[in-house]
């Protein structure tokens, strides 16, 4: 019995061994895909780029970084720290970027693809190339946009182990040379990017809006930076660009603009009669939308989603029992829309004497004939989301002869004596958290789909990367810099007659009307800080004092008055301003926040790296 | 049984006490203490926003260890022996850039004072309170005319930390008030309804140059 044994065993060992001779070993990994599979492979390298697309930096977008929204001024943070309201001072590492690792990984693509991929066809493969060029481009802007000029590395660097890695070395490039390398990239480019009609994926008008957005941060840094009484520069030239350039990259930036609006494949989003609501489809509508260049895409079917609604929606009206309600639009973003008939936005809550407040009959009437983008953008009182009512009451004002006495309650929804209600079920309240500090809720970028703000669905809504709006105004800048003030006219009443506007209804352009025109149209859509960076005017306006009102963030608390016998007042609104409770520390934007610090690691790894300015 | 895993459990709860014991350093004991200095008075600055830097090179760790000069002109730093660097941050401070490194051996307390040249310095302030009206005067003496000067300011505060970004109320000087400097410079300012009734009131004198984020003030003074 045993002999047999070990002759099955021995048998079994023969076999196993000459079957590893035959092909055991050779087997393909089932876990390991090899470069030549990828670049002979169309949908393998489109979900290669699926993953590059998904790696572009932005500073604040639903999925990452939305919570820094409430760290400039269009809004402040209801949520559960106080961490955003009480910044002393931006500190010099805020915006560092140096993401090497996706460079470097469409570098290897764009030399893998010519030396593996043999099966694809040429035209194919110049696409593919063109697609991952237009990516290194967008992620060499997010670089020069924050640290002003790096390295400028195009092929892959090898080490070759001789101890010495001074070669791999290589030193920061000018600021301007990085922003006309992205120029050149992108126009050598444009022709061969094919996906006509996407907008998720890169084409010829994505390119162009790239194009446009950088040539005009350059040009402005040209203009402004050396406009300041004391430019900032380093004597080689890797951060500030010279005043002659100015014209030129404004010039760039105007044709870029020019190709996607003269192109005729976009327009403005007007399928809403209702222009507030309008505004908000503009952004948020996926189908039969002409206004959306490139958009980051989400799918809730596909698991692709962010929590940006569950963490942002308003409190009453929120469907789960957390979050909701952090971000939350400031007062001084509000007064930002103007009315439709032209004049400043600042609300009329007090007589012009002072003497009294000034009595409204519905909340939402103090609001009447604003800009509708503000209706897109921000939820105010007395309005809607989802078809429920977002309920915004401070409290009640009660006529004791001759003063008004303040009554607040910490409960939401509670009702007064009166039978009537006392606290809005959406506050605003003053110290409790995750109900608005300011009186106001987001509407931009929030999800209208039901269960939407549940932490079990969440939502897919798109971020919009580029849109014809912001091209428009590009435009428009480019323009009014150019001295072509008509043309400067024409692109921003476009946009200005979309939210309501009559036509035509600027007549002159300066640079501040087109800087609030940008605050108002593009608000939560990552660009206040980069704007008020490129032109200059974020240490001014955000210079930490007190006594300036552009530091501090303000609320609007809504009272309703209880003054039985004065029918002109009892049952009236009221709006009182005030500096939002929660808000400690004003905006202090330093000199050295223009360009980020670089880590010291990277100037350790490489002393050919110089710092920036002021650190 | 109970009574068997008793000294295991003990002996895992002890190796970890004695583990904590072997792994921690000590905390740092020795103090550099010191002040911003021009012509030997300390220079004033803003609480919390101007930086010196210490270096240490000969570890495998190299980067800089931020030291926040108060708004007297001092500061300290609680450090381990051995030898740094002490490094004038280049566009940091109220003063002329200069990048020579200043070596500081530090052995147990050591005191340094760090040299500056600001662009301008503030002598002789005088602060006069007449119940809501307060008047000021200083002189304003350029010591580096390489930078112009943009304003100067007088802040009034309530707590004794006074500078550009705290205060309750300020009034500026600029332009062709500005035009000789040879001459005191006077500040007439009615204080606001907010603080007019406040006592004691602290007050403080800054002076901004073009380029320069922060300011050379004078020492707080109550009033």
């Amino acid at each position: 019995m045993k002999r047999i044994h070990s002759y099955i065993l021995a048998a079994a060992l023969a076999l196993s061994t000459s079957a590893c001779k035959e092909d055991w070993l050779e087997r393909q990994p089932p876990n390991i895909i090899l470069e030549n599979q990828v670049w002979n492979d169309v949908t393998l390298i489109t979900g290669l780029l699926a993953n590059y697309y998904d790696r572009l930096p932005a500073h604040s977008q639903p999925d990452i970084g939305w919570q820094e929204y409430a760290a400039y001024d269009e809004a402040t943070w209801s949520g559960n720290d106080d961490a955003r309201n009480n910044i002393i001072s931006y500190p010099f590492d805020r915006w560092r970027l140096w993401d090497y690792g996706l460079i470097r990984d469409i570098n290897l693509a764009l030399e893998n693809i010519q030396t593996y991929g043999t099966t694809l066809t040429a035209p194919q493969k110049t696409q593919f190339s063109a697609e991952l060029r237009f990516l290194r481009a967008y992620q060499y802007f997010e670089l020069v946009k924050r640290m002003g000029g790096v390295p400028l590395v195009t092929q892959q660097l090898i080490y070759d182990f001789s101890g010495d890695p001074s070669p791999l070395q290589q030193p920061r490039a000018k600021e301007e040379a990085v922003y006309d390398f992205i120029a050149s990239e992108l126009d050598a480019i444009k022709n061969d990017l094919g996906n006509t009609g996407s907008n998720t994926r890169a084409n010829k008008f994505t390119a162009m809006a790239l194009k446009s957005r950088a040539m005009l941060y350059a040009a402005s840094i040209a203009k402004y930076n050396n406009l300041m009484a004391a430019p900032i520069t380093l004597p080689g030239g890797e951060v500030g660009i010279p005043a002659s350039r100015a014209n030129e990259y404004y010039t760039k930036a105007l044709e870029a603009s020019k190709e996607i609006i003269n192109s005729g494949s976009y327009s403005l989003y007007r399928a809403n009669p209702n222009l507030g609501e309008n505004f908000f489809d503009a952004i948020t509508k996926k189908i039969n939308n002409q206004e959306v260049i490139m958009a980051k895409d989400f799918l809730t079917a596909k698991d692709k989603r962010h929590s940006f609604s569950y963490d942002n929606i308003a409190r009453n009206i929120r469907e789960d029992n957390l979050s909701s309600s952090n971000v939350t639009p400031a007062l001084n973003l509000v007064e930002a829309y103007e009315y439709l008939d032209g004049s400043s936005g600042e609300l009329k809550n007090r007589t012009a004497d002072d003497k009294d407040f000034i009595y409204y009959n519905n909340l939402s009437d103090i609001f009447a004939n604003k800009d509708a983008r503000l209706y897109g953008t921000v939820i105010y009182p007395g309005t809607s989301f989802k078809g429920a009512e977002v309920q915004i009451q401070a409290g009640v004002m009660v006529w004791n002869g001759s003063t008004y006495q303040t009554i607040e309650s910490n409960t939401l929804g509670a009702v007064h004596t009166d039978g009537r209600l006392l606290t809005g079920s959406s506050g605003p309240q003053r110290s409790q958290t995750e109900v608005s500090n300011t009186g106001f809720y987001l509407r931009k970028y929030i999800d209208p789909t039901p269960l939407s703000s549940t932490r079990g669905i969440r939502s897919d809504l798109w971020w919009v990367r580029f849109r014809l709006g912001e091209i428009l105004l590009n435009a428009s800048e480019a323009a009014l810099e150019l001295g072509q003030t008509a043309d400067a006219l024409t692109y921003v009443n476009r946009l200005r007659e979309r939210a309501g506007f009559p036509a035509n209804s600027l007549k002159t352009l300066t640079i501040q009307r087109l800087q609030n025109e940008r605050r108002v149209e593009l608000a939560f859509e990552d660009h206040r800080v980069w704007d008020l960076k490129r032109w200059r005017i974020a240490h001014e306006i955000w210079n930490g004092s007190p006594s300036n009102p552009n530091t501090t963030m303000y609320a609007l608390y809504p009272y309703r008055v209880i003054r039985p016998g004065d029918p002109a007042r009892d049952g009236k609104y009221v709006f009182v301003k005030m500096v939002a409770p929660r808000f400690r520390a004003p905006r202090l934007f330093q000199l050295g926040n223009y360009y980020s610090s670089i880590d010291q690691t990277v100037i350790n790894n490489n002393p050919k790296i110089v710092r920036n300015p002021f650190h | 049984m109970n009574v068997r895993i008793f000294p295991f459990i003990m002996l895992a709860v002890s190796s970890f006490l004695v583990a904590c014991e072997k792994d921690n350093y000590e905390p740092p004991k020795s103090t550099l203490s010191g002040r911003v200095i021009y012509q030997d008075q300390p220079v004033g600055v803003r609480t919390n926003g101007v930086q010196l830097e210490l270096w240490q090179r000969g570890y495998q760790l190299f980067t800089k260890i931020p030291v926040y000069v108060a708004q007297d002109g001092s500061f300290s730093a609680s450090l381990f022996d051995g030898d740094y660097k002490l490094v004038r941050l280049r566009g940091n401070g109220p003063w002329v850039d200069n990048t020579d490194t200043i070596p500081v051996q530090v052995r147990g307390s050591v005191t340094v004072d760090v040299p500056v040249q600001p662009y301008y310095a503030l002598r002789n302030q005088t602060f006069q309170r007449n119940t809501t009206n307060l008047t000021a005067t200083c002189k304003v003496d350029p010591v580096s005319t390489t930078r112009a000067i943009e304003r100067v300011t007088l802040y009034v505060g309530t707590t004794q930390f006074v500078d550009a970004n705290n205060n309750a109320g300020n009034i500026n000087l600029t332009g062709t008030a500005l035009a000789d400097l040879t001459k005191n410079l006077t500040f007439n300012y009615t204080l606001p309804a907010a603080i007019a009734n406040r006592t004691p009131l602290y007050v403080r004198i800054g002076v901004k140059t073009v380029g320069i984020a922060e300011l050379l003030y004078t020492p707080v003074q109550k009033i």
